[in-house]
């Protein structure tokens, strides 16, 4: 009680919304679309993979057609280089650990090591009889390769000797794709057209498979999840998830896509710090142009985009700020998230960048009020006195300056932001708020404001006052949204009104007629549209009423 | 019995000579608020009428004097300090205005008033009630003359007027004046020895009628303001005339003719200049005390200052209310401004910055025709014995009953409040859950020519005590353009009903309450459960019974008996004459009382088990309430105009027009009934007995379990045990039979010291039942602010007091 109060001014406000029941965007789904896509069209055929770079910036190829083009991100996906050194449609393409060099296989059977700067071919490796499929370093492995194609042999090589150290044979079909064990440079899967997906470790020869485990249906990609421990497989409609430390068990089997699932990656949340930073999801993309997130911790599909094509193949980098997603038609849609390292520069320079004074001051500070409160240990004499009301420079500090811990915030009252419109209304100069918020582009206010107008018993005095220019406003207004569903009630009403009122100044004004006939001929639609409505109803109501009698 | 809801605004405040209390006339008694801490800390008492007029007598700081007037026709003379009456002085005429000229302008007069007896003269504005009112052309108001000191009226009459008027007082003492329709009369204030009976007059005209008027404090300059919102100012009024009576100090007389702009006629004044701003009639005129401002005020809600010399103006603007007064004090740094909305904003001056706001109940006001029938007009907090009102600036707020005071405001409708606007949006019902920590309301805006008229359902939430409601759902258009008749909380579980003009109802549930099953439990919201209609009939009334299984539903004329949970019809009840307006179940009784109005007005019992009408009355009811948990009811039925004019012979029925009647709802026969006044527009709730603050103030006998509450039109109540043996012979509308246990009680140090300001209050009864609340009083005894505390003569002999009784408790 007895706070002295004046009666606080509220800006109009447009009508609340209803809100949906479920929050519209959970925050995974807002990071998923917080990557800024954009398009890089125009490429020969379709993308059949996309690789990035360990390394920094993580540049990223895309194998189209017979050749192969690198992109960097951190320039806008500006086209780097392109490799055209292809006799046949590259299939794949791998870079090494440390990201000099790449390695692609193409539809000849050849497979090639490229150095990335100079793009020269390094090694030629021949042996695929058939049409090679994949081609795939090893982690953390600089001198071997592993390949597949449709002879239905993966191959390991010896790089820089240019020859298979050993054939792996067991598949019956064609080889499709594999993956390389983030934990071992020895173990590798790959997957088959026979459905079949084969753990293989190159330690133990000629005895085969270590592992087999089938998906059911011709299997169009396979990676090895970061444990190390699991695998996803993708064919057909599904994405399986397979335990390979229990024995090769299915854990789950994912099937929310339409069409053949063409590429699955390992994508990861890369929220800064806290707990949330190392998830990781299955990124999957499919030819229902469908690309879906899926959790694997709790099994399930956290976020879905449409894209308007077939998508074939997928890449999340792995400094979490870019997704790459190639298309049948040969368009990239690459994603790219703000992080303020673009601007910056990388963190670890930060950290040797040399401290401004400012900086350390706050350090000390910091330290010191740790200290303070943890209350253990000797307390170290700061070296950097602690500014004091005493000293000369106290009055002097920025507006940056932070409160430390015990100062007393003196909070400054908001301001309010009161639009044009408001403050005329204010002024009681009715006509002229109209005008004003007709002319600002946002419906929601205009509405509001007539709303007020009405509650105010001013909103036909207004209409009666405006100049032919300003009605015309007004017309081209209702014109645009008088049919909104939202705002219908009472722009319709208005609408009435104005031509009532009006209709001799319209007949004087050419201009006029023009908004009279838009105006007409959105109205018109918009009966078409209800009648079309009125029909689809007069079909379902009778359905309906059968479903409820039973 | 506990009465407030007082209006603050009746009359103009009066600061004490300190400007740290505030003297406001609060209906027959004088309350004194704390400018500080803006809490009521005492109150004057004799009064049985308004009072009309405070004046505190000037001079030392110490000095705590002051003069009431009132429509009883008694003047009273005060020690407001320990709130003492000293001397009374009847007039046997209804007082309506007071000035004492002799205080102002000679402040060493009061200090001689002890050595040696001058008689202090005040002019009074009376009605002479020898005059017929409905006579054409009677003369009722009259300004006389009285000498305070020799306690008599003087013979003489200064002038007659059709109304009494309010006198204005020049703040030299000088002059005195009134507005009488287009003209203004001024009277020079005769000399204390002067044997003139009758002193000069002049009259300055206008071609308004003028609403108020103020003198310059030094100059004779004179402003009035006029319906039209224009402030004329007369300067060199009187010059000719009064120019015998010594130097003025504006004396140079010009008698020039030609040189007199503005003025008109042959009035005495030099010149008339006119600012107009204000666009409305102006309530406030007043100079600053130095004279080189002037401040108006009218009912826009607007304070405006204007520098008289260049006219030069500055604003307080959206004070949200029509102003009515503004007081001076002896503190050049402090006024107040009292509001139409029962508010009093103490000003600290050259910044005109609110500091502290009074604020007391809101009054009710003026709704257009169409609006009234839907209205609700109040709704009760049972539990915690709280009324929330609709206000004007589209708000609820929420009073206290039992401390007479406000305890929160909700703005129910964030739109700019523009006083003096005709009312378009109005906000229409409000109603609580039986807990309190539930509030529905529905605002309607009304339509310009059939265009965007709006009705809008909101669902509040508290999450705490202290009635901070935030709103949870908002309903645009429940029942498409339909206007809500009413609205009910069901008894226990989260659902509203509300039923529509437009012919159905709707069961809104909250949607915590569905999730719950589904441990899903996102966020709150209200949403609609059920729609049900009754052979499209308009929906006027609904409620729940006790236990909520059954939902009564009036269809105009017949009731209708739903099961709230399956929405579905249960029974159809008879046939009433006129549509019903109120439905109410009798308690945990098995009937359903039930309200219409209309030509044929009907009170009527309707047995839930013979499904069939039990008995019923032929009168206008104006509210109903239901106690809790007996089958007790309770009715506040408007006399019919003839038995009103018929109980004018009997001196007991004067002036009251109403009756509240107990009933219990299986007799027809009323337990008790009481008359009362201003009962058009009251309302009647029972509340719960077992209040921490009701049993605080009661101090013999166990505390009643229910009381009941009668609120009258003016929104003044009185709180009483309709039970009790000894409030059959009270009248409700005596406030003279207030005991200490009203709302004196309750604030600032009282709160803390229990009876120790009923000790002060009256000194000559004997102290009841001494018991510090506190176990150790002594403590905290002369902490607090200085203008709080009694004077240390009292303070120190409850001081010794509760030492003596710490003492007998330690040795037993």
């Amino acid at each position: 009680m007895a706070e002295p109060q004046i009666s606080k001014t509220y800006p109009v406000k447009p009508k609340h919304k209803p809100k949906p029941r479920t929050p519209k965007q959970t925050t995974e789904s807002k990071y998923w679309s917080s990557f800024k896509t954009k398009q890089i069209p125009d490429l020969i055929s379709s993308i059949t993979s996309l690789t990035f770079s360990p390394t920094t910036p993580h540049s990223f190829a895309a194998a189209h057609s017979a050749s192969l083009t690198l992109y960097n991100p951190q320039n806008k996906f500006s086209p780097t280089a392109t490799i055209s050194s292809f006799r046949d449609v590259v299939s794949s393409a791998s870079f090494r650990c440390d990201g000099l060099l790449i390695a692609a296989s193409d539809l000849s059977g050849l497979v090639q090591v490229f150095d990335v700067k100079t793009r020269t071919p390094l090694r030629k490796l021949r042996s695929h009889t058939r049409p090679a499929r994949f081609v795939k370093y090893p982690v953390a492995d600089k001198l071997h390769l592993v390949s597949g194609g449709d002879d239905a042999i993966v191959k390991y090589w010896d790089v820089s000797g240019e020859t298979p150290i050993c054939d792996l044979l067991g598949h019956k079909d064609y080889v499709r794709c594999g993956d390389c064990s983030p934990v071992s440079a020895d173990m590798f899967i790959t997957g088959s057209y026979d459905h079949t997906v084969k753990l293989w470790d190159v330690r133990v020869k000629d005895s085969g498979s270590v592992m087999e485990v089938n998906h059911g249906k011709p299997v169009e990609d396979v990676i090895f999840l970061p444990s190390g421990g699991l695998v996803a497989t993708a064919g057909g409609n599904s994405v399986k998830i397979w335990d390979l430390m229990g024995g090769g068990k299915m854990v789950y089997s994912m099937e929310s896509h339409n069409k053949t699932v063409t590429s699955i990656c390992v994508g990861k949340l890369g929220k800064d710090g806290g707990e949330e930073a190392q998830q990781y999801r299955i990124l999957s993309v499919a030819l229902d142009g469908y690309m879906k997130v899926f959790d694997y911790a709790k099994m399930k599909v956290t976020h879905s985009m449409r894209f308007p094509a077939p998508l074939m193949s997928v890449g999340f980098s792995p400094d979490c700020l870019t997704r790459v997603i190639g298309t049948s038609n040969g368009t990239i849609y690459a994603g790219r998230r703000k992080n303020k390292e673009d601007f910056e520069g990388g963190s670890d320079e930060e950290l040797e960048r040399p401290l401004s004074k400012y900086e350390r001051r706050q350090k000390k500070l910091k330290a010191l009020s740790s200290g303070d409160a943890g209350g253990l240990g000797p307390v170290e004499e700061p070296q950097v006195r602690v500014l004091k009301p005493t000293n000369f420079r106290y009055f002097h500090r920025g507006q940056g300056e932070k409160p430390s811990e015990g100062e007393y915030l003196v909070m400054r009252p908001r301001k309010l932001k009161l639009g044009e419109h408001d403050k005329l209304l204010k002024k009681f100069r009715h006509k002229e708020a109209l005008v004003s918020v007709l002319g600002s582009k946002n419906p929601e206010n205009a509405v509001a404001v007539m709303e007020e107008l009405v509650a105010r018993k001013k909103l036909l005095k207004c209409v009666s006052n405006l100049d032919t220019e300003e009605l015309g406003l007004l017309l081209m207004f209702l014109q645009k949204h008088s049919t909104v569903p939202s705002y219908s009630g009472l722009l319709m009403g208005l609408t009435k009104k104005v031509l009532e009122m009006r209709a001799e100044d319209i007949r004087a004004s050419d201009d006029l007629k023009g908004h009279i006939r838009n105006l007409k001929r959105s109205v018109e639609e918009e009966i078409r549209i209800q009648q079309s409505l009125q029909e689809i109803q007069g079909i379902i109501s009778p359905l309906l009423r059968i479903t409820g009698r039973r | 019995m506990i009465g407030g809801g007082k209006s603050y605004v009746s009359a103009p405040p009066a600061f004490s000579t300190d400007a740290k209390r505030l003297l406001v006339c609060t209906g027959t008694v004088v309350s004194i608020f704390s400018t500080s801490t803006g809490l009521q800390i005492a109150s004057l008492e004799a009064h049985n009428a308004l009072v009309t007029s405070v004046i505190v007598v000037p001079g030392n700081k110490a000095l705590s004097f002051c003069w009431t007037a009132s429509l009883d026709g008694t003047l009273r003379y005060w020690d407001f300090a320990v709130a003492e009456l000293m001397k009374t002085i009847d007039i046997k005429m209804p007082i309506f205005s007071m000035v004492i000229p002799s205080f102002l302008g000679q402040p060493e007069k009061g200090m001689q008033e002890s050595a040696l007896p001058v008689h202090v003269f005040a002019y009074l504005s009376v009605e002479n009630t020898q005059v017929q009112a409905n006579a054409p052309k009677a003369l009722r108001g009259q300004i006389r003359k009285c000498d305070l000191t020799e306690s008599r009226l003087g013979g003489g009459v200064f002038a007659e007027t059709r109304e009494p008027e309010v006198i204005t007082v020049s703040p030299s003492g000088k002059f005195f004046g009134i507005r009488n329709k287009r003209k203004i009369h001024i009277w020079r204030v005769p000399a204390i020895d002067s044997k003139l009976l009758v002193s000069k007059k002049i009259t300055l005209h206008h071609t308004r009628n003028l609403t108020v008027l103020a003198f310059h404090p030094t100059k004779t300059i004179v402003a009035a303001g006029d319906v039209s919102g224009r402030i004329l100012t007369w300067r060199g009024f009187g010059n000719r005339t009064f120019s015998d009576g010594g130097k003025l100090e504006n004396g140079t007389s010009k008698n020039n003719e030609e040189e007199r702009p503005g003025v008109r006629g042959d009035d005495d004044a030099d010149s008339c200049t006119t600012w107009h701003w204000h666009p409305a009639g102006i309530n406030v005129l007043s100079f600053s005390s130095d004279g080189a401002y002037l401040y108006s005020g009218g009912v826009e809600g607007v304070l405006v200052v204007w520098q008289l010399d260049t006219g030069k103006k500055k604003f307080l603007p959206r004070i949200g209310s029509p102003l009515l007064y503004l007081t001076d004090s002896s503190d050049p740094s402090l006024s107040s401004i009292s509001c139409a909305d029962n508010q009093i904003h103490i000003l600290k001056m050259p910044l005109m910055e609110i500091v502290k706001s009074i604020s007391g109940i809101k009054l009710p006001y003026s709704v257009p025709e169409i609006y009234e029938g839907i209205c609700n007009r109040f709704a009760f907090d049972h539990t915690a014995g709280l009324v929330a009102l609709r206000t004007e600036n589209y708000r609820i707020q929420f009073y206290s009953l039992f401390d007479d005071r406000e305890v929160s405001e909700v703005q129910v409708w964030e739109r700019n409040h523009q006083p003096g606007d005709e009312i378009r949006v109005i906000v229409t019902l409000v109603c609580l859950s039986g807990d309190g920590s539930m509030m529905s309301t529905v605002e309607v805006k009304l339509p310009e020519e059939g265009l965007g008229g709006l009705v809008c359902l909101k669902f509040w939430a508290s999450g705490s005590q202290n009635k901070n409601f935030t709103m949870s759902t908002i309903v645009y258009e429940p029942h498409r353009d339909a206007g809500i008749s009413s609205l009910a909380f069901h008894p226990t579980r989260r659902m509203v009903v509300s039923s529509s003009y437009g012919g159905d109802f709707k069961i809104w549930v909250c949607s915590d309450e569905i999730q719950q099953k589904r441990e899903a439990l996102q966020h709150s919201g209200w949403m609609c459960h059920a729609v049900g209609s009754y052979k499209k009939k308009p929906m006027t009334a609904a409620a729940f019974s006790a236990d909520g299984s059954v939902l009564a539903v009036a269809a105009e004329t017949v009731i209708t008996l739903w099961d709230p949970d399956n929405n579905a019809l249960v029974a159809v009840i008879g046939e009433a004459q006129m549509p019903i307006v109120t439905l109410s179940f009798a308690g945990k009784s098995e009937y359903l009382v039930s309200v219409s109005q209309g030509s044929k007005p009907q009170l009527s019992v309707w047995s839930m088990s013979k499904l069939s009408e039990f008995w019923s009355y032929k009168l206008h009811i104006e509210d109903l309430t239901c106690a809790p948990d007996s089958s007790s009811f309770a009715v506040l039925a408007l006399l019919p105009k003839s038995s009103a004019g018929m109980g004018s012979n009997e001196p007991s029925l004067v002036g009251k027009d109403g009756v509240i009647l107990l009933f219990n709802a299986t007799d027809p026969v009323p337990l008790t009934m009481w008359s009362v006044r201003k009962a058009k527009g009251g309302g009647l709730a029972f509340l719960n007995g077992n209040q921490h603050s009701f049993q605080y103030n009661i101090l013999d006998g166990k505390p009643p379990q229910t009381l009941l509450v009668y609120m009258n039109g003016d929104h003044e109540y009185v709180i009483f045990d309709p039970y009790g043996n000894e409030t059959n012979e009270l009248s409700l509308t005596k406030r003279e039979s207030h005991v200490a246990l009203d709302e004196t009680g309750q604030f600032g140090y009282a709160s803390i010291y229990g009876e120790l300001p009923r000790f002060d209050l009256k000194r000559d009864q004997a102290f009841l039942a001494p018991s510090a609340p506190s176990q150790r009083p002594w403590e905290t005894l002369f902490s607090g602010s200085s203008h709080n505390l009694p004077p240390l003569t009292k303070l120190c002999s409850e001081f010794m007091e509760s030492l003596l009784e710490k003492r007998t408790a330690t040795v037993e």
